[in-house]
């Protein structure tokens, strides 16, 4: 069965603005300020045609939600929406360092364009480093996240440590809330690394693409055991942790997924080995367009309807775990449903309206010049410098910000202003990205509804809402774990806390 | 670029394919589709094709798609065809939504850059140029009377107010 528009005697004085979609036998609905109801068809029907009983449960539940244009509630309205688009004062919260291209390991999809080793020349200076923390802190953002990244930011540590000490140093006076995070491959890492990182408070995150075999396929270092030495880490680091006093189920090395082709039947294998590295949480990313992942598209690509039958599993798996016992949490699944069930926005900066693009975070890249995000500088490695912004020696933060490029960003990334998306119910949960929509389909708009993203989006959001719709009480419950966001406080470093000693 | 989509199954009337030019021509009604659109959905094809705009009769536009791949086949350039008139449509309703939404898209719009860029810091006004003529003024209202219409020349003597070298109060 699917609702028939045209079947339907609607009534425009009854229902205040709405959207809606169906999925399976149900109607969700969603209003401007992000409030939805998942409905019968026949309740759908009642509604659109005013027909709704004044006394009945239908209508209680229509109005609490504010769908009715007789009790509409603007305040309330303008309230929700401004707790929904919090982030829109937040500022620069992401900066991200490329302190160099080279890479000791070689990914068939590196969205980052890595460089060979022997590539020195694509390390970040110290004077270049220093000047990329001057900028970033001049964010208006309290909070700032420096995230180290390459290549293999290992491979040029000097310079990580300068800007942990000399950011840490500044931050003396200007006193934001400062985190620093690596994303790492490990297989560099050593115990004196190790040890300056955690007496720094530096979160590490690394990559895991599943099971051993798929992993060293992907992810291949000259000794073939890519795995083994991430694995090998992961646990290391863990264990320091746990040393050090902190709640293991909140500290722990965080890994990120890359899902390619070959990933897709052993959805079971990538959920199982990542409760086997003790992590909390799994992303399902689907693979990018940039970097290597262009040329090797034919190897990597696959229709996103594979790609959604392949998530659908993976999370139904994962609610099965944790049904007994085991907490462990799909990323997008945990975005997406904190925006739904808790009216908030976790501000993650590609799933979000407008993007962060510029405005939420900012990449610099080994050289200095700087980029709106991290794909804006992976298009610049491709040779499209659509997204570049400026460089260190000559451009301030403000100057950036308010790059043309940024703007146009900004108002690109507005769903108010996107065809297909201002009619899609998902809308005030959604977002877009401009640097992927510029390298599929030549315009920093995009085509929704030839977008891979907005697949991805739309049918993850499907699946969630289906899943609301049919949720029995502890499935409910552990969908609502999900969104509860705990804060790695032992990271944010404020003024006062010094250098850390290894 | 989305290559992997399908070709379209047959020409439409408005479209003319020249295979053997590497051109396709499309024809398009200005009262369906707003030349801000043509002009927006044209500019994203400059990168793969050269575009020529034209006018050949009162209420219609043609644009012509020379591609610059060395041999297109005919199924590549229906493609593109194809990719162009849902751009162009893309284009059209974008222009619509955002007249419509134009208040809330700015509201946001300003919002998101003001909250991120913040206040200007000394140094943004130090480098501020204040050396630019502000604004164009042919009326002369931001003058000053005597910048306007002269200096009244001085009663009874050379010097006027206030440049006098002495005298008696």
């Amino acid at each position: 069965m699917s609702v028939d528009l045209r079947a339907l005697k609607l009534d425009p004085s009854a229902p205040a603005f709405f959207r809606w979609r169906q999925v399976g036998d149900n109607v969700v609905i969603t209003n401007f300020e992000g409030n939805f109801l998942i409905l019968s068809e026949d309740e759908f029907r009642a509604f659109a045609e005013g027909r709704v009983e004044p006394a009945s449960d239908l209508h209680r539940r229509l109005d609490e939600g504010n769908f009715l244009r007789a009790t509409y509630d603007v305040d309330r309205a303008a309230e929700r929406y401004a707790r929904r688009k919090s982030f829109l004062n937040a500022g620069v919260n992401l900066g991200i360092l490329v302190v160099t291209l080279r890479c000791n390991e070689t990914c068939i999809y590196c969205h980052a364009s890595r460089a060979n080793m022997d590539a020195v020349h694509t390390d970040m200076t110290p004077e270049i480093a220093e000047k990329g923390v001057d900028l970033l802190l001049q964010t208006t953002s309290e909070f700032l996240t420096i995230e180290f990244q390459g290549g293999e930011p290992l491979v040029n540590f000097p310079v990580v440590k300068r800007v942990i000490e000399y950011a840490k140093a500044q931050n003396e006076k200007i006193g934001k809330r400062l985190e620093f995070t690596m994303v790492s491959n490990l297989a560099l890492m050593d115990e004196e690394k190790l040890a300056y990182l955690m007496a720094n408070k530096v979160q590490i995150c690394t990559s895991i693409d599943g099971p051993e075999k798929l992993h060293n396929a992907q992810r291949k270092l000259p000794t073939m055991d890519a795995h083994q030495q991430a694995v090998r880490w992961i646990h290391r680091i863990n264990q320091e942790y746990e040393a050090a006093g902190l709640d293991p189920t909140l500290y722990h090395v965080e890994a990120l997924l890359t899902t390619t082709r070959d990933t897709l039947p052993l959805w079971k294998e990538v959920v199982d080995t990542y409760v086997r590295l003790g992590c909390r949480a799994l992303f399902l990313r689907p693979i990018d367009p940039f970097g290597f992942a262009e040329r090797t598209r034919q190897r990597v690509e696959y229709p996103r309807a594979e790609y959604l039958a392949y998530y659908r599993r993976s999370v139904d798996y994962m609610i099965e775990l944790n049904r007994q016992g085991v907490e462990i949490l799909e990323r997008f699944a945990a975005i997406f449903l904190t925006k739904i069930l808790r009216g908030e926005d976790p501000n993650f900066l590609d799933v979000r309206s407008p993007a962060g693009t510029g405005i939420g975070q900012m990449a610099i890249n080994y050289d200095g010049t700087i980029f709106t995000c991290d794909e804006g500088r992976m298009l610049h490695e491709m040779g499209d410098d659509t997204f570049f912004l400026g460089h260190v020696d000559t451009h301030r933060y403000r100057q950036l910000v308010g790059h043309e490029t940024v703007r146009a960003a900004v108002v690109a990334s507005n769903l108010d202003g996107q065809p297909d998306c201002v009619n899609c119910a998902y809308s005030p949960y959604c977002g877009t990205i401009p640097a992927t929509n510029h390298k599929t389909s030549g315009s920093i708009f995009g085509r929704m509804r030839e977008s891979d993203v907005c697949a991805v989006h739309k049918g993850i959001q499907d699946y969630l809402f289906q899943k609301l719709a049919t949720a029995d009480a502890e499935t409910r419950q552990i969908l609502e774990r999900w969104t509860t966001q705990r804060p790695r406080e032992h990271f944010v470093q404020g003024p006062g806390e010094g250098p850390g000693e290894s | 670029m989305p290559a992997r989509e399908p070709p379209m199954t047959e020409t439409p009337p408005n479209v003319t394919v020249e295979a053997s030019q590497g051109a396709v021509h499309l024809e398009v009604d200005p009262s369906i589709y707003p030349l801000e659109a043509i002009y927006g959905a044209a500019y994203v094809f400059i990168d793969r094709c050269y575009v020529f705009l034209y006018r050949p009769r009162e209420g219609a536009i043609r644009i012509t798609l020379s591609t610059k791949a060395a041999e297109p086949g005919e199924a590549a350039l229906a493609a593109l065809v194809g990719e162009f008139s849902n751009e162009l449509l893309s284009c059209a309703w974008r222009r619509q939504i955002t007249e419509e939404n134009r208040t809330l898209i700015e509201a946001v719009t300003s919002q998101a850059l003001a909250g991120a860029m913040g206040p200007p810091s000394l140094d943004d006004l130090a480098d501020f140029d204040f050396s630019d003529e502000g604004f164009e003024d042919p009326l002369g209202i931001a003058q000053s009377w005597e910048e306007k219409h002269g200096r009244k020349a001085p009663r009874g003597g050379e010097g006027g107010e206030g440049q006098s070298e002495g005298g008696t109060p």
